[in-house]
């Protein structure tokens, strides 16, 4: 039997300690995914992560809807604002990691080289310099922008799940987008004639 | 529609911004007009690069496993129900008042019997003392350690003693195995203390109780008041200094410390009174046999509540990294740092509130904190048949006294074996630490909860102003056809800085793109630790603003030298170069050439005079030059290199 996110809370709040797990491994991936793009660094994704799934686990109680997915993000949001809040700076760290290749960044170009043998070293350091154009120019956008654009084109939520998440009206969040579209419109590169 | 569609309509028509009506007219739009759909396909190829983002992020299981452990415990709100009657908790407030009045006055006759006859009565005649020796195994087998978990226990009581609890604070003040008698005895204590002004009536036994492998008389360490720590990052090594409020009777008191699952150094481990400490007398540390991962101190104290306790000891599994944020003016003469330290917790331990200081610079240690944790016995195994009885034995009567705080300075079965020898030189580590300055120590401000398997990141400096210098570099050789940008400063007070050396780690540096303060990513690099007065060049990487194109214009050999034979002993090479610089930057640059000849025999000369060279070594010659903003340059020059029997020419020359 599948366990319903409800479920899964009721259960975390009689003090099933693998309830909880599952809701961390049910929601886990998007919930990085969402905190990488909006602070652009996996290390700071990582302890937003687990600030997130605290706050998930002390306000669980509060927990109402018959899905976790909007109340999650909303919990992630604030938690990414606030993290960015108190760095001050987090909103403009950079996703680049060409200078200073981590492990796992220097594991993703090779994984791309042995999965695509006709990729020529030029057209990857291209690719990787329009990847790279792509994290600047979200990491320029205000944090609100950023975030309805994430949740919207990356975690792929309605406008009005997106509206819930961000706790304002659906009007509010297609502005937010248009602006954070056109803001972007601006900046992205010219991916034509690049193998993605 | 007669018009062309705007880019805001492509937008809304493409993200499916606008109404539904709107975007039907919109598409209605399209089908027509071909510029539009043109247009159209050009804004979806710019936002197909947003795709380039979208690869999929999988939650790693440590770090999904680090977040399920944290929240692991109940929730403590379903523990303790604020909507039950506030009359409720009173009446059993008064109801456990009460019954200890009841009680003492019971008992009053027997109360005045002394601390020490209540520590000797055997085990095997109380059985509340066995009780409680089964109740402590529960914690035991339940908690990681006694030390620092009891306090998170206190919404959930183990113990069925709730007559020990502090009514008013919600902690334990004593108790575990505590003797029935003795509690009640404590109560009498007080109020004789209270009736004579705190003076002792009674004379304490001089001799030590013996019964450390016993759980009776046992006091458990309450919450920690305060705790520091104390990061060597290099040696995997933390100092702990924890404060708690230990509640004594007066007498002989017993006080155990668990610290199974976590990795402290059991060895380490050290107890000093903050006050009082002429009325009480640490007397002893025992391990006792066949209970492993726990120690007991025997303590002697002429006092009899409250006395602030310093416990110390060493643990493995914490460790720190530094790194750093520079953000430049929009000039690029001046940047502001921005120092954070990122703190990471696997000791098996929860720091609450703790204040943490980190240590830069290397220490030596002679052992692996983590191993001598996970020892079964701290010393290694009992020493059967020795002087004075092996582990666990009660005779070890090393006294704790300043200048040597983790243990005794006496003779020793423990000495034989030399591992005390190694402990006074853990311990003197930490003395030349501080007395010869060698490490620096790197505080925190203020006070940081560092959960075990949690990181956090810490904010450790912030300076504004710190005057930079810009440096564009150009040398094939090293980095390929390819300019690359270097930011230098020194860690000193005309920079802003120089209070602290700065620790390695990874700096990244953005500029000031506008007055609004939006900010780009310029590059970053690794810094090695900068000592003060230290000056510091970080690499930002290529730089794509500013190009250098060196192009051979010319080449040609000449002055031959031939040998009798005919056969060419020496020739000159004479080459021409152009070096075409690029400034496509709203600033002027300082870019600095270096150029190498392969030969250590060569004579350079430029076709610019106001340009000078200088020596790099013997092979290469390097020079500066400056571009005003957005500026093109070309530098030629020309430069001989001597082979063969010629190369005495150079000498001749040079000379």
């Amino acid at each position: 039997m599948v366990n319903t996110d409800k479920s899964l809370i009721g259960a975390h709040l009689q003090g099933d300690t693998t309830a909880f797990g599952e809701l961390v491994r049910r929601y886990g991936d998007s919930v990085l995914g969402y905190l990488i793009r909006m602070t652009g660094s996996r290390e700071k994704a990582e302890d937003l992560f687990q600030e997130t799934f605290k706050r998930v686990h002390e306000k669980a109680d509060t927990f109402r809807g018959p899905r976790i997915k909007s109340w999650l993000f909303a919990i992630a949001t604030n938690v990414a604002i606030d993290g960015m809040r108190k760095s001050r700076r987090l909103q403009v760290v950079s996703l680049n990691q060409k200078l200073d290749c981590d492990d796992e960044n220097c594991e993703e170009l090779s994984a791309v080289a042995v999965a695509d043998n006709s990729y020529e070293p030029s057209q990857k350091a291209i690719m990787a310099e329009q990847k790279e154009q792509v994290r600047q120019a979200l990491e320029l956008l205000p944090a609100r922008q950023r975030a309805t654009l994430v949740l919207a084109y990356y975690q792929q939520l309605s406008y009005p799940e997106v509206a819930q998440v961000l706790g304002c009206s659906v009007g509010t969040v297609k502005t937010q987008m248009y602006r954070a579209l056109k803001t972007l419109a601006q900046r992205l590169p010219d991916i034509s004639g690049v193998a993605k | 529609m007669n018009r062309h569609l705007t880019e805001q309509e492509l937008i809304e028509y493409e993200f499916k911004l606008a109404s539904d009506v709107r975007v039907s007219e919109i598409a209605g739009h399209l089908e027509e007009c071909a510029s539009c759909r043109e247009h159209l396909k050009k804004l979806q190829h710019k936002f197909a690069s947003l795709d380039l983002l979208r690869e999929e992020v999988k939650a790693s299981d440590d770090l999904i496993s680090s977040v399920v452990k944290q929240v692991a415990q109940p929730v403590r709100r379903r523990i303790i129900s604020f909507s039950k009657p506030v009359w409720l908790s009173a009446a059993a407030a008064v109801l456990i008042v009460g019954s200890l009045l009841l009680i003492s006055n019971l008992y009053k006759d027997e109360d005045k019997v002394a601390g020490p006859e209540i520590v000797k009565e055997p085990e095997g005649k109380t059985s509340y003392a066995e009780s409680e020796v089964i109740k402590e195994k529960e914690v035991d087998s339940e908690s990681r350690m006694v030390v620092g978990k009891m306090d998170e226990r206190a919404e959930v009581p183990l113990l069925s003693d709730m007559d020990t609890k502090d009514a008013t604070t919600g902690t334990y003040s004593l108790v575990m195995g505590k003797h029935k008698s003795s509690l009640e005895k404590d109560f009498q204590d007080s109020i004789d203390r209270l009736a004579v002004g705190g003076d002792i009536k009674e004379q304490i036994s001089e001799q030590a109780p013996f019964a450390p492998a016993s759980a009776i008389e046992l006091v458990v360490l309450p919450r920690r008041d305060k705790v520091q720590l104390t990061i060597y990052n290099s040696a995997d090594l933390t100092l702990v200094r924890e404060r708690r409020n230990l509640t004594l009777k007066r007498g002989w008191n017993w006080l155990q410390f668990m610290w199974a699952n976590t990795l402290i150094d059991p060895t380490s481990l050290s107890l000093e009174p903050l006050a009082q400490a002429d009325k009480i007398d640490i007397q002893q540390l025992v391990f006792p046999a066949r209970l492993r991962e726990l120690g007991r101190w025997l303590i002697r104290s002429e006092v009899s509540g409250q006395v602030p306790f310093e416990i110390t000891y060493f643990t493995s599994g914490l460790s720190w990294r530094a790194f750093y944020m520079g953000t430049m003016a929009e000039d690029e003469k001046t940047m502001q740092l921005q120092g954070y330290v990122r703190v990471g917790n696997n000791s098996g331990e929860d720091y609450e509130n703790a204040q943490t200081r980190l240590i830069v610079g290397k220490v030596h240690i002679l052992d692996q904190i983590a191993e001598l944790a996970k020892r079964q016995y701290p010393y290694g195994r009992p020493i059967v048949g020795g002087a004075y009885g092996g582990a666990g034995m009660g005779g070890f009567r090393g006294e704790i006294r300043d200048g040597d705080r983790l243990f005794g300075r006496d003779d020793h079965a423990w000495y034989a074996n030399g591992v005390f020898n190694r402990l006074g030189e853990l311990e003197r580590k930490e003395i030349k630490k501080e007395g010869l300055s060698e490490y620096f120590l790197y505080s925190i401000e203020g006070t940081e909860t560092i959960a075990d398997k949690w990181g956090k990141r810490l904010l450790s400096f912030e300076a504004e102003d710190i005057k930079v210098k810009s440096l564009y570099k150009y040398d094939e050789e090293r980095w390929g056809p390819q300019t690359i940008r270097f930011v230098a400063f020194a860690n000193d007070e005309e920079h802003n800085l120089g209070q602290t050396p700065i620790p390695n780690g990874t700096v990244k540096i953005y500029n000031q793109a506008d007055s609004e303060g939006s900010l780009s990513y310029v590059g970053g690099a690794d810094i090695k630790y900068i000592p003060v007065d230290e000056e510091v060049e970080l690499n930002l990487g290529p730089a794509r603003l500013v190009k250098v194109e060196p192009t051979l214009m010319n080449y040609k050999t000449e002055n031959y030298v031939y040998d009798r034979k005919g056969n060419i002993t020496g020739w000159d090479e004479v080459r021409t170069w152009d070096i075409k610089i690029t400034n496509t930057r709203e600033l002027s640059i300082e870019l600095e050439i270096t150029r190498g000849f392969g030969t250590s025999y060569w004579v350079l000369q430029f076709d610019d005079k106001d340009i000078s060279y200088e020596k790099h070594d013997a092979a290469h010659a390097r020079f500066k030059v400056n571009l005003d903003p957005r500026s093109k340059r070309t530098i030629g020059y020309t430069v001989i290199t001597y082979h063969g029997v010629r190369e005495e020419t150079v000498t001749e020359i040079t000379k």
